[in-house]
Formats: structure tokens, sequence, C-alpha cells
């Protein structure tokens, strides 16, 4: 019984360090930068609810293992789940398990603002999408910095 | 009650599953871990904040209702010139990155007014942008409305009890999608939600409190953009001289003028000087795109 105790432990304390080098992507789609800065080159993409594995924390970002990539994410961007917590111990690789899928698209999502827009075909969704889709590049962005002698974040 | 209560209470419980195996059960031990946090997160879900993905759908029908009211310029460089100043403002606050990110729109209205739909959309007016002297006070004006989103002060206008109310139809089901029912319900406390938020921005406007929390984080923001952190004492100052010929707008829904410079004046952070050049070209891009 000690053992079992005694491994039981080991196995808690084991799985919750697991956890807390966990983080979860909370932005609709973001980039996995070459090193710690907005504008470095982007190594890969990532999308809301993927799960990346945190090595490392250098100021605001978190150095993160994604697939066979290495490279930087800003903290705003991620989130520490505990709620993942059940998934973690069921599922292999990086998939999102179906709580975590349920969770993410519960509540106020796209479904409750599809039938709402129906109710209300004179709201301006169509200014919306464009304003979001208004494209501005982040090589235009570091430029415009630089150029007003403002300070590169 | 937070996660980490949850989670200690429900520890002996976990530890009492763990003890009552025995040693040739251990490929079970994930299983019981899983369950036990399975019991955490339904918990601690009854009674959760809006996410950012939810915050981006109210922000976007508050959006869509604020573009009901107003038209959108036609001015293809000045839109271009403001989302450049946004985006630079945006890096450099407490929320670079929000769910939808940030984008900035210029509603074309005399009316001196800024408005920071939840999850990021920010419009501000052509007459607030003529109303700004330079980039750096531009800049200032929509760092003020970045702090908000930061903030989540249109979120926090939400009704509790309509939030309570949001959270009791979400906890009834496990799925991803809802029957017509629970939509319907939704619905209503989506429309609700959207009715508190735009009643607040565009009629009743923020608190006090949480409209002096914004202007000394836009001081902060634009001190680490390299701009000018005194550009939000100009801004209010020249918008308090106009404040007497203009009604309505940002002065039905901001605290007195004169309060705001008074709070902020003795906020403003202390950065090295700007170098000449620097205020050249920010002038000069400014003259192009505002004028």
């Amino acid at each position: 019984m000690k053992k079992a105790i005694f491994l039981s432990l080991i196995i808690v304390f084991t799985a919750a360090a697991a956890l807390a080098d966990t983080v979860t992507v909370i932005t609709k789609e973001n980039a996995i930068r070459e090193y710690a800065k907005f504008f470095a080159p982007v190594k890969a993409t990532v999308r809301y609810n993927d799960r990346l594995e945190a090595l490392s924390m250098e100021g605001d970002w978190y150095k993160v293992k994604c697939g066979p990539s290495i490279g930087y994410i800003h903290r705003t961007a991620v989130e520490k789940r505990a709620v993942a917590a059940s998934a973690a111990y069921s599922r292999k690789g990086s998939s999102v398990s179906q709580s975590e899928a349920a969770l993410a698209g519960k509540g106020f999502n796209p479904q409750v603002e599809a039938s709402y827009k129906r109710q209300h075909p004179e709201m301006r969704y169509n200014l919306v999408d464009s304003i979001e889709r208004y494209p501005v590049a982040d090589r235009d962005v570091a430029q415009f910095i630089v150029a007003g002698g403002l300070r590169q974040p | 009650m937070t996660k980490k209560c949850l989670v200690l209470l429900c520890a002996p419980l976990l530890l009492a599953a763990l003890a009552s195996c025995d040693t040739s059960s251990f490929g079970n031990i994930s299983q019981h871990i899983g369950t036990a946090m399975t019991v955490v997160d339904q918990t601690s879900k009854a009674s959760r904040p809006i996410t950012d993905e939810e915050e981006y759908y109210v922000g976007r029908a508050v959006a869509a209702k604020i573009l009901g009211s107003y038209q959108l310029t036609t001015n293809a460089q000045l839109t271009r010139y403001v989302n450049l100043i946004g985006r630079t403002v945006a890096l450099n606050s407490d929320k670079p990155f929000t769910y939808g990110g940030y984008h900035f729109a210029i509603l074309e209205t005399n009316e001196i007014n800024a408005f920071a739909a939840p999850g990021g959309t920010i419009f501000i007016t052509s007459g607030m942008i003529r109303t700004t002297a330079s980039e750096d006070e531009l800049a200032a004006v929509l760092a003020h409305e970045v702090a908000h989103i930061c903030k989540r002060d249109g979120i926090a206008a939400i009704k509790s009890a309509r939030w309570t109310e949001a959270l009791t139809v979400i906890g009834t089901t496990a799925a991803r999608n809802y029957t017509s029912g629970e939509v319907s319900q939704l619905v209503s406390l989506f429309e609700g939600s959207i009715d508190d938020v735009f009643k607040t921005l565009v009629v009743n406007g923020y608190g006090r409190s949480q409209e002096y929390a914004a202007d000394e984080s836009a001081a902060q923001t634009l001190a680490k953009c390299g701009y000018d952190p005194r550009a939000i004492l100009s801004f209010l100052k020249r918008l308090e001289q106009r404040s007497g010929s203009s009604g309505g707008g940002i002065t039905a829904t901001h605290p007195a003028t004169t309060d705001r410079i008074e709070n902020v004046s003795g906020k403003i952070p202390s950065t090295a000087q700007i170098h000449p050049r620097a205020i050249e070209a920010r002038a000069a891009r400014y003259g192009a795109a505002v004028r």
C-alpha cells in the first residue's frame, strides 16, 4: 500500500509538472517567431486551442516547441489552462481533446452569431468583416516605426 | 471558488482513489487522475468569466451596431495611417494580442468621439482626428481606446445577472452545437449583452475611474512607443477648449475634461527627448494624411 501511495504521488507531481509546461493558444491565429520580438521571422503558424510545450520564459515571451519547430510566442497569445488537465492524461500527441474543443466553442459562438444575424439583417456585419480583413503587414508596421523614429517593441 | 481551491478539495478524493488501487492497476491511474480533474473542470466552468473568443463575438455585434449609425470613411490614405499608428500602439500595450486582433476604422462624422468595441475593433471619428494636432496626439487617442480593450471595460458593462443566466444555458450541454431552444435563449442573452455594451460605449460612457485609468495607461503606452507621453495632456487641453462649442460626442460620455487633465497631469512618465528628425518625419506624414 505504501508503495502504491508513493508511486501515485510521484505520478501526481510529474503530471503537475507536465501541465505547468503546456500553454494553449487563445488567439484565432498567431505565429511562432524565430526570436522573442514582434517582427522576428515566422517559423510556424498556430491556431486557437493549439497546445504548445513551453520550454522557458524570456521577458514577455514563451519559448515553445511546436511540432518540429522551436520558437517564441508572446505571453498574451497563450494561457495556461487548468481545464485542459483531464485531457492531458487521455490524449496522445498534441491534438485537442473533445472537452477542450467543447469549451472552446461554447457560449457566444459562431452558431449564436449566425442566428443573431438572421434575426437582425440590418446589422452591418459586412462592414465589420471588411474592417477585420483590412491588411496591415508586419513589415509595413516595422517600417512605419523606424521612419517615425519610434521604438521597436 | 478558484480552481486552486477546487484542486485542493479534490486532492483527498484523488489520493483515496489511488490508495484503493493495487500495484497492478497503475495502468488505470491516469484514468483516475483524469476523472478527478474532470470534476474540477466541470465545477470551475459553472462560474467562469467571458472568454476572449466570446468577447470577440460580442465586439463584432457591437461594431455592427455602431456601423448602423455611422458611415465609414472612404479616405484610404487616412485609414492606412490610423491603422499603422493603431498597430504600433497596440503592440506596446499591456495586451498586444486579442482573439481576433486589433482593427482600426474611421467614422465619417464631425462628432468628436472614439469607441472601443470589445475584442479589438476601434472606431475614431473624423471629427476626433481633426481635433488632434499631431501624430503623437492621434496616437494618444488610440492608446486610450486600446487601454479600454486591454482592461476589458466594454465587456465589464454586461450585467452580471445576464451572464450568470447565459452560463446556466451554456452549462446544460456538453456539445459544441446547441439545440434550437438553447440557441434561442443564448441569442436573447447575446442581444442583451450587446445592448449593455452599446449603451455604455455610445450613451452613458464608462465610469470615471475607468476613464482615468485609460488616460494613465495611454501615457505609459505612448512612452513605450517612443511618442511624447505629454501628448495625452496636450490633446485633452485642446479638447477642453473645443468642448464649449461641441455638445454630445465624447463630452457626453466622458468625465469632465478638466478632471481628466487634473488626474493625468501628475502621471506622465518622463522620457528621453525626441530627436528633431523624428518630430519632422511624424509631422510630415501627419500633415499628408490628416490635412
